[in-house]
């Protein structure tokens, strides 16, 4: 019964609310472009890069590695220590494990500033107040999302295919690495991308562990930005929050088709 | 799921304990500080000064205070108000009148809807509060679109209408995770009941109420429980638009927390604090699970 002329005032109000979700953004580019910028939202009477490059060179550029190696390292560490253990939680029939994921859930529901000190005196008393230490913490942080959320994919993977493997002479090693894995690719890189983009943003604890500038992520670097020299430099900070802003952007369109179809994993009950 | 049919797993258990050997000891460790976060809240450890070397235990002055000092009550009610309307009216809501509206059209047209959408989630919580600050300014694209060309005087909307412009903000960002959880529920839905319904004589808002939302009824609960919960404790956004402000006008529960253990440094009063956020989210995760369990 849809009718043509129903189905394109639907297709004009969509185009009209992608409308309005973008149009925050031309603040941010017309600054960002705009060598003289001053802030203000205004057409510039020159384009140029001068900003990105004010964005790139000396401290900013660190800043941007730090966050990448923060966010990458916590979430490939993530992965791999919940795969070890998503897998037997999946398989084998551990009394409560379902009761025991959804507590451990449960529990980091409590605001991470609650956490926070006693992490912060066990970092200092480890000499882990680094990037490493970032690392641990977040992994600590993140695994009982990345292990409920494995589990549920993992349980998705139908077992006769791993004993039909089994019967043909396969090992652990090979039903996992060949069957398992392969078939729940799409939960590992929605997984793997939560815990990249959790850690990438993720400012709070950086701010409070890294104590130097040198080992600054870009969140604590935009923040610690905006009082500098006085004045703010509006101009410098619109290209280093498009440049921040681009890799969690970018690795979403790298991972897209994958993550649709994950997402699916996402609502089977738990 | 019977263990002892599952030979390649009974004959390689000690490999199996060994790779829930990481996982166990950083669980453990959440485990370990959790406790000690509990354990504050009995206590009036501070973070600077003689409290935060000599502090003592307290039994259950913190909670005490939590009722009889202004703040607490205050926050919750704020935090409600957020929580309400971008979470569960705006981002669920929205998300799901998407899902459902995008499923119709052209590929191309959903790709592009779909993207726009995504940029705000995909967003850092701090460029996101940076962009909302500068839209709803004085001299911000709001402002210039709708109230100047009409001779009216400029609106500092981030400090008049303060909790309605971080709530708008909140949905902007979020709403992406609620029609990408939609989108995948209302794919799980056989195109065969949405057909019989059709060919039953039932109309466009029929099939959405009566044949897809009970179908999808489990997503709904799952989409509900999280956004809830991550609205409910949500933090940076908020902090880095408004710092609560002006006055307490959007001191949600997770600002108030902050500016009592690191800005007064009370981390005793701050732990307290957050164990009542623990027990209300805890209640709030019972109802919703119990609306995922029970069929109706």
């Amino acid at each position: 019964m849809e009718s043509t002329s129903s189905s394109r005032i639907t297709a004009v109000a969509l185009a009209f609310m992608a409308v309005i979700w973008v149009s925050p953004f031309s603040w941010l580019f017309l600054n960002a472009f705009n060598p003289m910028s001053t802030g203000q939202l205004e057409i510039p009477r020159s384009v140029g890069l001068d900003n990105f490059a004010l964005a790139v060179s000396g401290n900013a550029g660190k800043q941007f590695l730090n966050s990448m190696l923060i966010a990458a390292g916590t979430a490939t560490l993530s992965v791999i220590v919940g795969i070890a253990a998503a897998y037997p939680l999946s398989r084998l029939r551990i009394p409560g494990r379902n009761a025991f994921l959804w507590t451990l859930v449960l529990l980091r529901m409590l605001p991470s500033a609650g956490v926070l000190v006693p992490l912060y005196f066990a970092a200092q008393r480890g000499g882990l107040l680094n990037q490493f230490g970032v690392i641990v913490a977040l992994t600590i942080l993140n695994l009982p999302f990345t292990l409920l959320l494995l589990k549920n994919f993992f349980d998705t993977v139908p077992i006769e295919l791993e004993e039909a493997a089994y019967v043909e002479g396969a090992t652990l090693f090979q039903i996992v690495t060949r069957i398992v894995l392969p078939m729940s690719r799409a939960g590992i890189a929605v997984v793997w991308f939560y815990s990249f983009t959790g850690a990438w943003n993720e400012f709070l604890l950086p701010l409070i562990f890294a104590r130097v500038q040198d080992a600054f992520p870009m969140s604590v670097g935009l923040y610690a930005a905006f009082g500098q020299q006085g004045a703010i430099n509006y101009g410098f900070l619109t290209a280093f929050s498009i440049i921040y802003a681009a890799p969690a952007v970018g690795v979403y369109f790298l991972l897209r088709r994958n993550m649709n179809t994950g997402f699916a994993g996402v609502g089977v009950k738990g | 799921m019977k263990n002892q049919a599952n030979p390649w797993l009974t004959s390689n258990l000690w490999v199996l304990g060994l790779g829930m050997l990481p996982a166990a000891i950083l669980i453990g460790a959440l485990l370990y500080f959790t406790a000690w976060a509990f354990a504050f809240s009995f206590t009036d450890l501070a973070l600077v000064g003689r409290k935060s070397v000599e502090w003592s235990w307290v039994g259950l002055q913190n909670f005490e205070r939590l009722f009889t000092r202004r703040g607490f009550l205050e926050s919750l009610w704020t935090t409600v108000i957020f929580v309400f309307f971008s979470a569960i009216v705006g981002q669920s809501v929205l998300g799901f009148l998407l899902a459902a509206l995008l499923r119709g059209t052209q590929s191309s047209i959903r790709n592009v809807v779909e993207i726009c959408i995504m940029l705000g989630w995909l967003l850092p919580d701090i460029v996101a509060a940076f962009l909302w600050s500068a839209t709803t300014s004085q001299t911000g694209l709001i402002n210039q679109l709708f109230i100047i060309p009409f001779g009216l005087k400029p609106i500092n909307f981030i400090n008049e209408y303060a909790l309605p412009v971080v709530t708008i903000a909140n949905i902007w960002k979020g709403t992406a995770w609620s029609y990408l959880l939609f989108s995948a529920a209302l794919d799980s839905v056989s195109r065969e009941v949405v057909e019989a319904a059709k060919v039953d004589g039932a109309t466009g808002f029929q099939r959405i109420w009566l044949v897809m939302l009970p179908i999808i009824r489990p997503h709904i609960a799952t989409n509900m429980l999280f956004i809830t919960i991550w609205t409910f404790t949500y933090f940076p956004l908020i902090f880095a638009m408004t710092g609560g402000g002006p006055g307490t006008a959007t001191q949600t529960l997770a600002v108030f927390l902050y500016n009592q253990s690191f800005s007064r440094g009370n981390l005793g009063f701050g732990s307290a604090i957050s164990v009542a956020m623990l027990v209300i989210v805890g209640l709030l995760s019972l109802v919703y699970l119990r609306m995922l369990r029970e069929p109706k």
